[in-house]
């Protein structure tokens, strides 16, 4: 039916938005682009499995993905991103965490095989569904979307109106003035990459438990489309990220609804070039949570 | 206002917009063959814009600009530069890392002109001998094996210069060549310049620096606001009131 | 076997030359290995479905991804640094997801029947590419190349058409990465997608170097053989390469053999030694 297609789509959407916010975070402040990051993003799916391998219920599994994740984000930016903060290291930060990406999927590979590995839930919380006038939709997906959706506010509302919003805010328009008043530069960054990898854990962890299985290549297939999106909501708009997030997935939705699954991703990626051409700075340019730097 | 084969460049009626704000304002001059043409103001006149707009960075949004007589109005930058007028940038402009030598030899025409045929002419010596001799007109030979960053102001400034002669242009456009000068490399550039006046039809400078531009130009065209508010030889130009209070303000002569 | 070797090393070392022809223009190109793999496939077809022999197939793939890289290069006269990357990362990833939609060629699964290839066909290439990049860094259009990719407007300003030239090295790049890309396929007999898509082409030229011609095939070597050579390392290949990299980038960030050499020999002036700039 479409309209739940079209819920599926915007399910879909928050998941490509909390990827795409990470990777809008990064860039936002730092002016890099992590390419661990999805990578991350696939790793939740796995340390999610492992937790409910190892009995942990849902909640403590969400938890542990989380801090898990949140973690490796610092290692990602210590030993990726540390030692390359001039402006010019945009490259070398780049292939430095495409390369951290590569050793991380081969390491996943190594320890959980390269094949998808199944995510075993609790009774029937998989399939128990809803019916909300006269659409059936499956619960899970309605606590991802809802979920999803609470942290990027809770992201928003932190970024726009607390103290440590208003640090990141400054780093991101400048870290040499940023320093120059006093700010821990390196400590916001962390900060930044915790959350950031955080929110990529807990996509990877609903798509692990919305599909059924963790598999080693989604880093590759939705990281990466979550970098085009990013690019097309406007590359450092925290908005842009949500709202690009968002009409991807719907069109995504409504691409396979039409039998035309697999140029939807040819479309997102020319879509996304056309837009680096006509506006680099996106389709929501500057905003109030995030200036794009120049 | 096409008085070929008087002048090299004809310019009429030239306006150029941003955005709404009018950097140029129907400008027309003329420059005329052998001789040097400064072009002067204050700062947000609009001379700068107007020889980028000369040079093919910005489109003109009216006008024309006929060069030797050809209407060059809506070529690109490296068209105009093999037509033959050449230009040096504000903030000197070279390649850095490339040797003092080697930015010369880049400028040659014969390559740059046809850059796939250029693969197969190996480095002749005489192309190295051409550019050694151009940079001892320049007093830069002893320097050519340098790299060019690391050229002191003066000596990178003369480098610009030379290697927009290499090309051998009809026209040279100097944008501010003494910005960040003391009075010695003031000087020295004026000589240089002179010594280059031989090696081409026409120059135009433009340039802040009053006294420089006495002894140097010919003939001075003066802008204000993106107008063109004077023209004529700089002794009378520059003792028009309105081209004194145009660099000075509208403030009364100072007490 | 030897023959392995001989291929493998030299499509590499082909590739890394073909990204690094790109970067004489200037550009950071994540796209070959989308021409790679469009060469692979087209003289795929050519030979397989049609009875092409290799060398034409190679060579009309070439044309092909030729034309292609000409358009991709396009947007890389607007953008920069970052948006460039993206953009070519964009063409690499399209070029698979095309591929992987079209059922003629067997979709995600690929086709089969390409041979050909012996390592006769690649030390050719290797020698015919090599042998022109070293008549090009003799040049004067090697320092017409360094002069748009330092300055572009200051080129412009000498006559240089900066579009033409980037516009020319997209071109020859793509070209360069497909037909690598056709022999390679013609090896291996059988492509599909994966296999014939690399992502780590950019990381051999950054590996050795892209201040000249010879880092890109040293690093291609090196990425290539030491697998082969230390011994168990064979499956842990992706993270050698990501340790390697990581290392490299923090210690020697311009690559291995990252000196640039001056294009014209002078005799030395007496007295006066090249000074380095910051």
């Amino acid at each position: 039916m479409l309209a739940e297609q079209i819920i599926n789509g915007v399910v879909l959407g928050s998941m490509y938005a909390l990827i795409a916010q990470g990777y809008t975070l990064v860039f936002g402040v730092l002016n890099k682009l992590n390419f661990a990051h999805g990578e991350i993003f696939m790793l939740g799916g796995f340390i999610c499995v492992a937790s409910i391998a190892l009995g942990a219920s849902l909640p403590i599994a969400i938890l542990v993905t989380a801090i898990i994740a949140g973690l490796l984000g610092l290692v990602v930016e210590f030993i990726g991103f540390r030692k390359f903060q001039s402006p010019d290291a945009h490259l070398t930060a780049a292939l430095s965490s495409f390369a951290i990406g590569l050793v991380i999927i081969d390491l996943s590979q190594k320890i959980w095989g390269a094949e998808s590995v199944a995510v075993t839930l609790p009774g029937t919380l998989q399939t128990a569904a809803v019916s909300i006038g006269g659409l059936r939709i499956v619960m899970l997906r309605l606590a991802i979307l809802v979920i999803s959706l609470l942290l990027m506010l809770a992201l928003y509302v932190v970024v726009t109106r607390s103290s440590l919003g208003r640090r990141i805010r400054a780093v991101a328009e400048s870290p040499t003035k940023a320093a120059l008043f006093g700010i821990n530069v390196t400590r916001i960054n962390q900060q930044v990459f915790f959350v950031a990898s955080m929110m990529a854990g807990l996509a990877g962890l609903a798509l692990a438990l919305r599909t059924g299985y963790a598999s080693s290549d989604v880093g590759f297939t939705f990281g990466l489309k979550a970098l085009a999106i990013m690019a097309i909501g406007g590359m450092g708009d925290l908005r842009g990220a949500l709202i690009g997030g968002l009409l991807i997935g719907v069109l995504e939705a409504l691409a396979f609804h039409w039998g035309l699954g697999q140029l939807a991703d040819v479309f997102v990626w020319l879509l996304m070039i056309v837009i680096l051409l006509m506006r680099p700075s996106g389709l929501f340019g500057t905003l109030i949570s995030k200036e794009v730097r120049a | 206002m096409d008085v070929y084969p008087q002048s090299i460049l004809s310019v009429d009626g030239l306006s150029k917009s941003f955005r709404g704000l009018t950097a140029l304002d129907q400008i027309s001059l003329d420059v005329r063959r052998g001789e040097i043409l400064g072009l002067m103001g204050p700062n947000g006149a609009g001379k700068s814009v107007f020889i980028n707009v000369i040079t093919g960075l910005y489109p003109a949004d009216y006008g024309t600009v006929r060069f030797l007589g050809r209407d060059v109005t809506r070529l690109p930058s490296y068209a105009l530069a093999r037509l033959g007028i050449a230009r040096t940038y504000q903030n000197i402009r070279l390649l850095r890392r490339m040797t003092v030598l080697e930015n010369v030899l880049v400028a040659i025409k014969d390559h740059v002109n046809r850059p796939l045929r250029s693969l197969f002419t190996r480095n002749r010596v005489c192309f190295v001998r051409a550019a050694t001799t151009l940079l001892e007109q320049f007093h830069l030979a002893d320097k050519r094996d340098w790299l060019a960053g690391s050229l002191a102001y003066g000596e990178a400034r003369r480098l610009e210069i030379a290697r927009a002669l290499a090309g051998k242009p009809s026209l040279l456009l100097l944008d501010e060549p003494a910005a960040g000068m003391n009075e010695r490399e003031t000087e020295e550039l004026g000589d240089t310049i002179r010594a280059s006046r031989k090696l081409l039809q026409a120059m135009v400078i433009v340039e802040h620096d009053v006294a420089m531009m006495r002894g140097l130009a010919d003939r001075l065209v003066v802008m204000d606001a993106g107008h063109k508010i004077a023209e004529g030889k700089p002794g009378e130009v520059l003792a028009e009131p309105n081209v004194i209070e145009a660099y000075l303000g509208t403030d009364e002569a100072d007490e | 076997m030897i023959q392995d070797y001989i291929v493998f090393v030299g499509v590499n070392i082909v590739l890394a030359w073909s990204v690094y022809v790109i970067l004489l223009a200037g550009s950071l190109s994540f796209a070959n290995g989308g021409f790679m793999a469009i060469g692979a496939y087209v003289s795929g077809v050519l030979t397989v479905k049609f009875g092409f022999p290799l060398v034409i197939a190679a060579l009309i793939s070439g044309i092909a991804a030729g034309l292609i890289g000409v358009l991709a290069g396009f947007p890389a006269l607007r953008t920069r640094g970052i948006y460039l990357m993206l953009v070519t990362v964009g063409i690499a990833v399209s070029v698979k997801a095309v591929i992987e939609s079209i059922d003629y060629v067997g979709g995600i699964q690929g086709f089969g029947g390409m041979v050909g290839t012996t390592p006769w066909h690649v030390v050719g290439l290797v020698v015919l590419v090599g042998g022109g990049l070293a008549l090009l860094s003799r040049s004067p259009l090697q320092r017409i190349l360094d002069a748009v990719r330092e300055d572009e407007l200051s080129a412009a300003s000498l006559g240089i058409n900066p579009i033409y030239v980037k516009l020319t090295c997209f071109g020859v790049g793509a070209f360069l990465a497909a037909v690598a890309g056709s022999f390679y396929a013609h090896y291996l007999i059988h492509v599909s997608p994966d296999q014939v898509l690399s992502v780590f082409i950019v990381l051999y030229a950054v590996l050795g170097g892209t201040n000249n011609m010879w880092g890109p095939p040293i690093g291609a070597a090196i990425m290539t053989l030491t697998p082969e050579f230390v011994r168990g390392l064979e499956a842990w290949r992706p993270t050698a390469f990501g340790v390697v990299i990581l290392c490299l980038l923090l210690i020697r960030p311009d690559g291995l053999l990252a000196f640039r050499i001056a294009t014209t020999r002078t005799k030395a002036v007496a007295g006066s030694k090249p000074k380095q700039s910051t």
